[in-house]
């Protein structure tokens, strides 16, 4: 993460403690802010937690395929023969068992538990692409309002205002529903996935745009920006080495924190209809499909679960990356 | 100080402007690059026996053929001094403020939105009364009581109501507290009874929004409360005020509140604004009659006009919001000036 | 004979409620609980007992009738309202000519005169009908009501620009002057060759060619008298001028209603309206679930969309017999089916659309839908079995289960030239759960011989207006498969059959509900049905065309539409009606 060379606030953060430990005898020993914060990080116990589950769930995205092949059934199969033709309801009531992990839907009788491992996949891709679109969008913005400062800075901030303004689930909403099935050379769940990647992502630069814009600016104001400055450094160099280094961190700890509200707002999408397309499988739409089947509560509760658990391990992560990464935010 | 208020007030015009602008670009612009074309839309509002000629006329009336800045410059005339809609068996008045006309239930758009706009606004302070005390307070005693078992236990679950989606939790309780259960606490249900009207039977119609929003909400102000006290409490001024022998509550309540309160109060601006605006997935998972609600169910008829209509409104209240936000800090941080 | 039996019974409980009702006169009228005997209970409340009698009859007057609706109303204006349960609730409201018999089961598809002292007189040749109007009518506003108004309320349903909800059938059938298009645009044209009004009392419509199931039409809410001077178009259904014993009181569509009562109407001039509740009070777009849980616990006296429960409410009513007791299950006039697309390829091939009729799961067709109770009886043809002129055929059997003849499907994939099967797209409404699962099932049991479908939900405000219903665009984009319904008009096999397998409905700018039979043999005998004035003859035709369509596979029948009914708790005079397929909302009251 942080360059050899880098000369700049890493050491001057590091060296407080630095000092300390040689207080204490010890040899002293430069340690990079990278070091420190994988130190810090390894103590904390609930991020680790929350990181292990993070890395469970990506796996599970990756090899769904393979999970379901072992231990479930094709996610858009049915199996109507566990369900009663009066009530709709799985006969036994969820049809769990170990042929049916999670149970089955009503209606139709897909298996829950498949259903659930390949809604993970849509569920991250999304968060992660429309992140990924947020941070860059409002990282290349951000800096350039506050390094540039003057009137570049004011059409950005006046920009973030107006994008603040907007009530972001209503217009993104509309903008899925009135996208039709093929458009822009794209069709089925590609258009669907850009779509939803593209309003998701965009719609939220400008938190991260905010976040980066004051880091830019306190850090424009530090002695080694300076420094680099006077030794001849131009606009670019010092943006992109002297910066972006130490704007790492922030962008890291916001991006973590940035996944789980995108993962719930993919969800929420689903779960009013604008999302991927039927019968592809997404936590969201699973849940709004088991609304309708409030009194056959495992239905509901599998994909609520699974959105949670995700989101609380996101959030997790992003909080223990936080106290490591920059101890002064707590 | 008026100054200051004045161009406030004029930025927050212009970028009212610009958000409906982008909006009106933006709805005019993808049903056309997807294919759509003026004919197409005009279809249908014109009824079955149309034939291609009818639906042309009626496009060239209802000014689909006309550039995107003149039917733009149509729409904000209308804001300003009010519109004609020559649709149907006559013209159609649409007076000022004339936030667009739906041609699906050929009624203006404003008086729909004044109808629901009580609804929207009864949730929006409830919910936003109940999240500020109960986030402010837990986040207070949670930092004053660092690592206690509230401290973690309130903590954890506010990591959990930060993490589960209102739409989740909104069903899970009316399932739970509503839906034919003996102890039915509510009955929302599209049933708003007005404040005026019936201020019990109003405060009972809510309780379950009121609670689920902001158990999602309060859970974000504990945290926020908690890490600002914390950052706070280590602040020079406040070992100042130590000194000085003021009582621990004075210190706590009258220095370090108050400096933890000035960021939570731009984010509290910004989220009543915005759910001023239409609470979309609360009022939809209760069938509340508000904003949001009126927004989904025009998606879902794909009027337009409608949404055009929610968003500017919307927008409105965060601008308003932040203009008094922006006021209030004056009053709560000495160490902010206006100018 | 057993029939008869029972009606004796239920007149006997009656009287024996009426006693009853007499001695416990002034105690607390506490509403009964469910399943055990109501105090007004002329049925006993068991499974079924409002489907051919009426229960818990009674007179008593009072009281507020709640009823909540899960969309909004289409609109409550009678030119442009066309849904089943508005034509039902309209009544409180208008009167039209004439009317179906508010009673019980099969009686109530008799039509009986409402505004007009008899039926219609029809002239020999069936193209010019006369009506009388009833004396001392008048609106809400004390004017009386004269067949001026019946005229205007006709003319300006025309107008389908204004009121694009409505039906057609007065366009399509009265013989009105070239290029009329209504009272708004002609202004001043003379309309006397359609509609004739000798004096104020009579009306005499002239159609361009005979039909014999006029009196049809005149039941029709466009006969809903409008006085000409408060018309104010598009926005009158804000404010409808009553002709019936209810008025508007408060009106905020989108959100909801009431009515109060209309002191301008008398009962003396209406035989078939009891008008015994004070007012009615009516919410739009309430959910679902939660309207089902209020009227099982009594908060909601009735859901006023009449399709039945919602399916997490059925686990919960069909095991509990006290639950169970207290609804209906009837079937009902309407088709849920999936038109194919003989416009796009390869479902042009006959074979091919064969392979669909064979291929397509039955059984989980239903399941969609709702299962045995609230989504219907496996449908074999076109012709609900409640329609005079229901045959029992089935040309594509769906294998022994119903679960899709896969054998006979490839023979028809092969005899088409697709022995691989082909791929093609399944349209239906993104707002509809129903819908969305048939689709699924269809796409499960297409694949089995190879057919592919991929799944294309549009708006359904927009569904025929723009795209399945588009021919054009359902070309272009390769809807071959559309997921449909339809309800009849009413029950009769014109009602039926004619906006559905018309191929002179579809219209290229779209809106027909019709989208994929074409075939100028079935035109041809709808046109000899309607000139057909001897019923016994006419009712066959019905069968043929059913047939017919079934042949060309233009069609794939899934289900005749049952729908599970919850009485509302304390509501008296509860009985179904056949004739709008849910239940009747003139006659009902409060215990």
């Amino acid at each position: 993460m942080t360059a050899p060379l880098d000369v700049s606030g890493t050491e001057l953060e590091a060296a407080p403690e630095a000092v300390l430990a040689g207080a204490q005898g010890k040899a002293i020993q430069g340690r990079s802010l990278g070091q420190i914060a994988w130190m810090r990080l390894k103590r904390d116990k609930v991020a680790l937690t929350g990181a292990g589950v993070v890395i469970f769930l990506i796996l599970v995205a990756v090899f769904a395929p393979l999970i379901v092949g072992w231990l479930g059934h094709p996610p858009n199969d049915f199996n109507q023969d566990l369900i009663s033709s009066e009530t709709l309801a799985p006969k036994d009531g969820t049809g769990i068992g170990w042929d049916h992990l999670f149970g089955v839907e009503p209606v139709n009788g897909r298996d829950l538990f498949s259903r659930i491992v390949y809604g993970a996949r849509i569920s991250l891709l999304i968060a992660f692409l429309a992140t990924l679109l947020s941070v860059a969008i409002g990282t290349i913005l951000g800096v350039m309002a506050g390094y540039l400062g003057g009137w570049v800075d004011s059409v950005i901030s006046k920009a973030m205002d107006v994008f603040l303004a907007f009530p972001l689930l209503v217009f993104a909403i509309a903008l899925a529903g009135i996208v039709p099935d093929s458009a822009f050379g794209l069709s089925g769940d590609a258009l669907r996935v850009s779509l939803l990647v593209f309003i998701i992502g965009f719609f939220n630069w400008p938190y991260i745009g905010r976040i980066m814009r004051g880091q830019t600016l306190s850090l424009r104001e530090r002695e080694f920006i300076d420094a680099a400055r006077s030794l001849g450094a131009r606009g670019p160099y010092i943006i992109f080495r002297e910066m972006l280094p130490n704007l790492m961190a922030p962008i890291l700890i916001y991006a973590t924190l940035l996944i789980p509200t995108n993962i719930v707002f993919e969800a929420a999408l689903s779960f009013l209809g604008v999302g991927v397309r039927p019968p592809t499988a997404t936590w969201g739409g699973m849940l709004s499909d088991a609304v309708r089947f409030y009194t056959i509560p495992h239905f509901m509760f599998f994909p609520g679960m699974a959105i949670f658990i995700t989101v609380l391990a996101f959030n997790l992560l992003g909080d223990g990356l936080r106290d490591a990464l920059d101890p002064r935010a707590r | 100080m008026v100054t200051y208020i004045i161009r406030r007030l004029i930025w927050g015009v212009v970028m009212l402007a610009i958000v409906s602008m982008t909006t009106f670009a933006i709805f005019f612009l993808v049903p056309r690059l997807a294919g759509a074309t003026s004919d197409s839309l005009a279809a249908r509002y014109v009824g079955r026996t149309a034939n291609a000629e009818q639906v042309k006329i009626a496009a060239e009336r209802l000014g689909f053929n006309d550039p995107l800045i003149v039917q733009y410059g149509r729409f904000a005339k209308g804001i300003v001094v009010g519109a004609d809609y020559n649709y149907g068996p006559g013209v159609e008045r649409c007076p000022a403020p004339c936030l667009g006309y739906s041609f699906l239930t050929r009624l203006p758009v404003w008086p729909d939105l004044l109808t629901r706009l009580p609804v929207t606004i009864s949730l929006a302070l409830g919910a936003a009364v109940i999240w500020l005390i109960a986030g402010v307070a837990t986040g207070v005693v949670s930092a004053l009581r660092r690592g206690s078992f509230f401290d973690r236990a309130s903590m954890s679950i506010a990591l959990a109501g930060v993490s589960l989606p209102i739409f989740f939790t909104g069903i899970v309780s009316l399932v739970l507290f509503s839906y034919g259960r003996p102890f039915a606490i509510t009955a929302p249900g599209g049933s708003f009874t007005p404040f005026f009207t019936n201020p019990v039977q109003w405060a009972y119609s809510l309780l379950l929004p009121w609670i689920t929003l902001a158990f999602l909400y309060a859970a974000g102000y504990a945290r926020l409360t908690r890490s600002g006290m914390l950052e706070t409490m280590n602040e020079d001024y406040i070992r100042t005020a130590r000194a000085k022998g003021l009582t621990e509550r004075v210190v706590v309540f009258k220095h370090g509140l108050r400096g933890a309160l000035t960021p939570i109060l731009t984010i509290f601006g910004l989220d009543l604004g915005l759910l001023m605006g239409g609470a979309v997935l609360t009022e939809s998972t209760f069938s509340l009659p508000g904003i949001g609600k009126y927004a989904i169910d025009a998606i879902t008829s794909q009027d337009l006009p409608k949404v055009m209509g929610v968003v500017l409104v919307t927008a409105f209240f965060v601008v308003l919001a932040n203009l008094v936000v922006d006021l209030l800090y004056a009053v709560v941080d000495p160490r902010v000036r206006l100018t | 004979m057993k029939r008869k039996t029972t009606l004796g019974v239920t007149a006997l409980g009656a009287v024996l409620a009426l006693g009853l009702s007499a001695c416990g006169g002034g105690g607390a009228a506490t509403p009964s609980q469910s399943g055990s005997a109501p105090a007004g209970g002329g049925a006993k409340a068991e499974f079924n007992a409002a489907l051919t009698q009426v229960f818990n009859p009674s007179d008593k007057k009072g009281g507020i009738l709640k009823f909540a609706n899960a969309g909004d109303w289409d609109s409550l204006d009678p030119a442009d309202t066309y849904y089943g349960y508005s034509w039902n609730f309209i009544r409180l409201y208008g009167r039209s000519l004439v009317m179906f018999k508010p009673a019980p089961g099969k009686e109530s598809t008799q039509l009986v005169p409402d505004l007009a002292e008899t039926l219609g007189v029809p002239s020999d040749d069936a193209k010019t009908w006369t009506y009388k109007l009833r004396a001392g009518v008048k609106f809400e506003d004390g004017t009386p009501i004269t067949s001026k108004d019946v005229k205007y309320g006709v003319l300006r349903s025309l107008d389908k620009e204004v009121f694009p909800d409505g039906y057609t059938y007065f366009n399509d059938t009265l013989d009105l002057p070239k290029d009329y298009k209504g009272p708004y645009k002609s202004k001043g044209v003379n309309t006397d060759k359609a509609i004739e009004t000798p004096d104020d009392q009579t009306i005499v419509f002239h159609l361009k060619q005979a039909y014999s199931g006029f009196d049809y039409f005149a039941q029709l809410p466009a006969t809903i008298p409008v006085p000409e001077a408060k018309d104010t178009g598009a926005k009158y259904k804000e404010h409808v001028i009553s002709s019936g014993p209810y008025k508007f009181d408060k009106n905020e569509i989108g959100k909801g209603f009431n009515l109060v009562r209309n002191d301008q109407w008398d009962a003396a001039s209406d035989p078939n309206r009891k008008a015994l509740p004070d007012g009615y009070e009516v919410t739009t777009n309430v959910n679902a679930d939660d309207i089902d849980n209020r009227l099982l616990s009594g908060d909601l006296h009735v859901d006023i969309a009449g399709t039945g429960a919602q399916p997490a409410t059925l686990g919960r009513v069909l095991t509990d017999p006290a639950l169970k007791a207290n609804t209906d299950n009837p079937t009902i006039t309407r088709l849920w089916y999936t038109s194919i697309n003989g416009n796009v390829k390869p479902l042009d091939n006959l074979d091919c659309r064969k392979a669909v009729e064979y291929a397509a799961d039955k059984v989980a067709y239903q399941t969609a839908y709702g299962g045995e109770f609230s989504g219907g009886q496996i449908a074999t043809s076109l012709l609900p079995p409640g329609i005079p002129g229901h045959q029992d055929i089935n040309p594509y059997p769906a294998g022994a289960d119903n679960h899709g003849d896969v054998t006979k499907a490839k023979e028809a994939l092969t005899a088409c030239g697709q022995p691989n099967g082909f791929e093609t797209n399944i349209s239906y409404r993104a707002e509809r759960p129903k819908e969305k699962a048939t689709a699924e099932a269809l796409q499960q049991s297409l694949a089995k011989v190879g057919i592919k479908l991929t799944l294309k939900p549009f708006p359904q405000a927009d569904y025929f207006a723009l795209y399945a219903g588009k021919p054009g665009y359902a070309k272009d984009n390769k809807l071959g498969l559309a997921v449909n319904g339809w309800g009849a008009d009413w029950p009769d096999g014109y009602g039926f059959l004619q906006q559905m397998v018309d191929s002179r409905v579809i219209r290229e700018t779209g809106g027909s509900s019709n989208i994929s039979v074409r075939d100028p043999e079935v035109d041809k005998l709808l046109d000899q049905a309607s000139l057909e004035t001897d019923v016994a003859k006419r009712e066959p035709i019905w069968g043929q065309i059913d047939q017919k369509v079934m042949d060309d596979a233009y069609i794939l029948p899934g289900i005749w539409a049952k729908s599970l009914l919850i009485r509302g708790k304390g509501v008296t005079n509860v009985f179904y009606s056949e004739a709008t397929g849910m239940y009747d909302y003139l006659s009902m009251g409060l215990q």
